[in-house]
């Protein structure tokens, strides 16, 4: 930012992102959200210009494939989430230490669950797209 | 950049010395002081700020309530004239208006604004004017909703209003626009709130409360203000255009005009789907928040509720076409909303797992609030089964609009949304009051409400099956329905009655009863840290955390806290402070100093609410002189309480620890509300994005040939003077901070002209080519767009010369010029505004006409 001269607080510089650290939050269910609405358009743009009784050939393969990219994105955010933060997948988590390490692992821990809850997501979205074969 | 300060070395404290803790406590009750008498209403303390909304919120509650036992009485016997059909449409739609808009989601903020300081065991919220201004606005919004019932001209189009219904003035008198006004503008008072609750649980927690150790409530919030800021703006953009439409005869409804009535059923849905987890997180919040304090452990799977938080957030936009799932959508929409509207109940379910977890790991402490949880988890269980029932596509086609689904939701929203309330109000009553209530009653209402709730909403699970149809009026003795319908009216009595003995049991006067003791719950969180009697300051000072349950975990810290051992002990300059926080570690970063009591909030919410009144009338010259009120009241208020130059750049905070008085930039809280409310505008954008896209995907011949399109070249140039407009106000913060005034000032109003001539090319364009909005939806979709562009230019017209003034008085300095950074952030926006509209108006229309 332009503001910063003479004063400097301790840690003013906006380490939300540089430091890579709450993003990864909501990066999995962004993934989600993307493919789920991409989807919903391509089906609906799909149907509404070519009519009712088109067959959903091409739409099912562009859904299951932006699925699979999208969980093939969400692993990797994954392995981020394990290498960088630290994160593990337990049950019964203590992550209460006060340290910037432990921030980072409990940012990487819920991170993680994100994107197994996101990953589940789409594959709930492709289903109905592999089952149904016309608008 | 100065050295990290490590949080846990910090020097000792001085010794403690009386006549010193008598001094400071002397000076932050002087500051902190809450106005008396009729001056009351001029206070903007968190403390009083949320007494008022909570009052307020449960009194319209009491009116919605009382109108459902009107109803219910009308249902209780076949071919029933106790009211008329007209009455009785108003009635259901102000029910279901006034407990969703006026009691559900404002509830939410009043707990947080009462409760989240003290839980970050802060003094105040960053914004505590904004919580005031918000405040006054639902209340005027709410009096002018309910009040039109007793006119006879309340809105009866249903809660959901939907279109040709609420958009033909021949079919809906005056009630739509009431609706429409009245709820836009306390959709203005949730946002502000949000706006506030982000920035306090991102930017003002306790110096060492990382992310990992920020309490569960304060997690939900954050969540849940965060949904608010991207579920109400499609509303808005929803009635921008249905008013239009009322109003002026702009087409986008009728599908004579190319308008479509389906789309106000997207935008009230976008917001509508999420809204119903907008009402549920904050309480299942509460559970989470009061159950550990009876299992006298700390939550199992915190992080678990956290992803379930965030996940249900997500997937919550993801559901809104199961509403719509009998409008004759593709199969294929369909059942990826059906889809979702599954998966969400993996997030949801996982939450009550923790719950029940961490109930069998402890032995839970028998109480009045953790009755009320009990019986919260146990009728949500049931609404969230009939809800997975409802998410399925052929299942719904039977169900929808019949009784059933009113079952379903009633038992999702009362178990979800209110009694875990009831459990809060019993739970939080002593934080607020300092005396206790009667756990006698407690019990009676909780049995009464709890068994007359059953009583009354489960029978209609049948009725709806049976196949009577949501919203009727009355029946014939032949449906068969005559003997379930008085059951549930017999219920609905014995709920009210229960009703009737919690609200004696918390309005009753307890003057003489003993004060409680603290932390009388033997409670975790922070805001049981408060003194008895309680003191107006939130905290004696700001405590270092570093726990989750720092009163649990923390053993010395109520002592050194009362003993002024942290953080800003003291008021030595007389002004009301906080420290602010990063986003990550919390940090301390530096002293924000905030608003005392003030008559400016209440001038500027009075005046907006006469704007939404006076247009509902269609009183337009008034409309435009309280309008101009607003702006005078909302400029005087930021000129007189906002970004002061301080009288020294620097203050001791206490334990050695030396913070600026002064931020600017992404460091101070003003920045990032900017930045948070522009999401939120940009959002309402996107609703009109999404119509545009909407229209000419169900519409074959949306787009007009090449004759009617707006001319390219103006478009194009108008594109140009909005972007230079945009350059000036970057130009502008660049040459203040380099010290040249004068340049700034010049290049801040010469912006002005810039952006009205651009706009000005834009609307010839669209005027030129004969577009008129009362024609087709597409004229109608462009002159909106272009409406929404130039509504806001005129205020970045309005915060340019504001600014202007500021340095121009030496209010803002090349060395504090928080105004002018937060102008620039505003202008970003406004650029990307610009240049999706002229993607929209130009070049779209363009590949598709060349396609």
């Amino acid at each position: 930012m332009a503001g910063r001269k003479k004063i400097v607080p301790p840690g003013e510089a906006p380490r939300v992102i540089d430091q890579g650290s709450v993003w990864i939050l909501v990066a999995a269910p962004s993934i989600w959200a993307a493919h789920f609405l991409l989807s919903y358009w391509v089906a609906a743009i799909w149907c509404a210009k070519l009519g009712r009784g088109t067959p959903l050939a091409e739409p099912r393969w562009i859904i299951a494939g932006l699925g699979v990219l999208c969980i093939a994105a969400i692993v990797g955010l994954a392995a981020l989430a394990i290498r960088r933060y630290g994160g593990v997948f337990v049950i019964f988590e203590e992550i209460t230490e006060s340290s910037e390490r432990a921030r980072d692992r409990f940012v990487g821990h819920v991170a993680l669950l994100l994107c197994v809850l996101s990953a589940a997501a789409i594959v709930f979205t492709v289903i109905p797209g592999m089952v149904l074969g016309q608008c | 950049m100065t050295e990290e300060i490590d949080l846990s070395k910090l020097p000792p404290a001085e010794p403690y010395d009386k006549a010193r803790d008598e001094a400071q406590r002397a000076r932050l009750m002087k500051v902190w002081e809450t106005p008396t008498g009729w001056r009351r209403i001029s206070a903007v303390n968190n403390s009083s700020v949320g007494k008022w909304y909570l009052l307020t919120s449960f009194a319209f509650f009491t009116f919605a309530g009382f109108l459902a036992l009107l109803i219910r009485a009308q249902l209780a016997v076949p071919n029933n004239d106790l009211l008329s059909q007209s009455l009785y449409n108003q009635l259901f739609t102000l029910h279901g208006t006034a407990m969703m808009f006026l009691f559900a989601v404002p509830i939410f903020e009043a707990v947080a604004i009462l409760i989240l300081p003290e839980i970050l065991g802060a003094r105040d919220l960053p914004f505590p004017r904004l919580s005031a201004f918000g405040y006054w606005c639902f209340l005027i919004g709410g009096i002018f909703v309910c009040g039109s019932v007793f006119f006879g001209v309340a809105p009866d189009g249903g809660w959901f209003m939907y279109a040709p219904l609420s958009s033909n003035p021949d079919y809906s008198g005056l009630g739509a626009d009431i609706w429409l006004l009245g709820l836009s503008f306390i959709e203005v008072s949730s946002i502000a709130a949000a706006v506030e609750l982000i920035v306090g649980v991102l930017k003002s927690r306790p110096p060492g409360m990382r992310l990992n150790l920020i309490p569960l409530y304060c997690w939900y919030v954050l969540v849940v203000a965060g949904m608010i800021l991207f579920a109400f703006p499609p509303l808005i953009a929803g009635d921008l255009l249905l008013e239009m439409e009322r109003a002026f005869d702009w087409a986008f409804f009728d599908p004579d005009r190319g308008g479509d009535p389906l789309l106000w059923q997207h935008l009230f849905w976008i917001f509508g789907h999420p809204e119903v987890y907008i009402i549920f997180l904050p309480s299942i919040a509460l559970i989470a928040t009061i159950l550990p304090t009876f299992a006298g452990r700390p939550m199992v799977g915190h992080s678990w509720i956290v992803l379930s938080a965030v996940g249900v957030a997500f997937l919550s936009f993801g559901l809104w076409v199961h509403h719509m799932f009998t409008t004759g959508l593709p199969e294929i929409s369909l059942s990826f909303f059906s889809a979702a509207s599954e998966a969400v109940a993996v997030p949801t379910g996982i939450q009550i797992f923790c719950f029940i977890a961490t109930m069998l790991v402890s032995k839970v402490r028998r109480s009045v609030p953790m009755l009320f949880a009990g019986g919260a988890l146990a009728i949500f269980v049931f609404g969230g089964l009939t809800g997975v029932m409802v998410a399925l596509v052929p299942f719904d086609w039977q169900a929808h609009d019949s009784y059933f689904v009113v079952a379903h939701l009633h038992y999702t929203l009362i178990g979800g949304m209110l009694f875990p309330l009831f459990a809060g109000v019993h739970y939080w009553y002593p934080f607020v009051t300092q005396k206790r209530m009667s756990d006698r009653l407690g019990r009676w209402s909780f049995w009464l409400m709890f068994g007359g709730f059953n009583l009354a909403f489960l029978p209609m699970h049948w009725t709806g099956v049976m196949g009577m149809p949501r919203r009727v009026w009355t029946y014939d003795v032949t449906d068969g329905w005559a003997v379930l319908n008085m059951v549930s009216t017999i219920g609905a009595f014995i709920f009210a009655a229960g009703f009737v003995v919690l609200a004696v049991n918390v309005l009753w006067p307890r003057g003489k009863a003993p004060l409680v003791e603290r932390n009388l719950w033997n409670a975790g969180t922070m805001e049981w840290s408060a003194e008895v009697p309680d003191k107006p300051w939130g905290v004696r000072s700001i405590p270092y955390i570093h726990t989750r349950y720092p009163l649990w975990e923390q053993k010395e810290l109520l002592g050194e806290m009362d003993r002024g051992e942290w953080f800003l002990p003291d008021a030595e300059e007389g002004k009301r402070e906080l420290i602010i926080t990063d986003i990550l570690d919390a940090r301390p970063l530096y002293v924000q100093r905030v608003g005392g009591p003030s008559y400016l909030t209440i001038g500027a919410a009075f005046c907006l609410g006469a704007v939404f009144i006076l247009a509902t009338f269609h009183l337009w010259t008034l409309t435009l002189l309280f309008g101009a009120g607003f702006v005078g009241f909302t400029l005087w208020w930021l000129w007189t309480g906002t970004s002061e130059i301080p009288e020294k750049p620097e203050k001791p905070a206490g334990r050695g620890l030396v913070l600026p008085t002064y931020a600017q930039g992404n460091s101070s809280p003003g920045w990032w509300a900017v930045f948070i409310t522009m999401t939120g505008d940009m959002t309402a954008f996107m609703g009109l994005v999404f119509s545009y896209f909407f229209y000419w995907t169900a519409l074959p011949d949306f787009l007009p040939g090449a004759a009617k399109l707006p001319g390219f070249g103006w478009l194009l140039l108008g594109l140009a003077l909005l972007l230079a407009g945009w350059v000036t106000a970057l130009a502008a913060r660049e040459r203040l901070a380099g010290g040249s005034t004068g340049q700034a000032m010049g290049l801040l109003v010469g912006g002005v002209p810039l952006a009205a001539l651009g706009i000005g090319a834009w609307c010839w364009a669209a005027w030129s080519a004969g577009l008129d909005p009362t024609e087709t939806s597409f004229d109608a979709t462009v002159w909106v767009l272009i409406l929404w562009l130039g509504l806001h230019l005129l205020l970045d017209a309005v915060m340019r010369l504001y600014v202007a003034a500021r340095i121009w008085r030496g209010r803002c300095t090349p060395r504090y010029r928080a105004d002018c950074v937060n102008l620039t952030l505003f202008t970003h926006f406004l650029a990307l505004t610009a240049v999706v509209t002229f993607a929209l108006l130009a070049l779209f229309p363009m590949l598709m006409g060349g396609m």
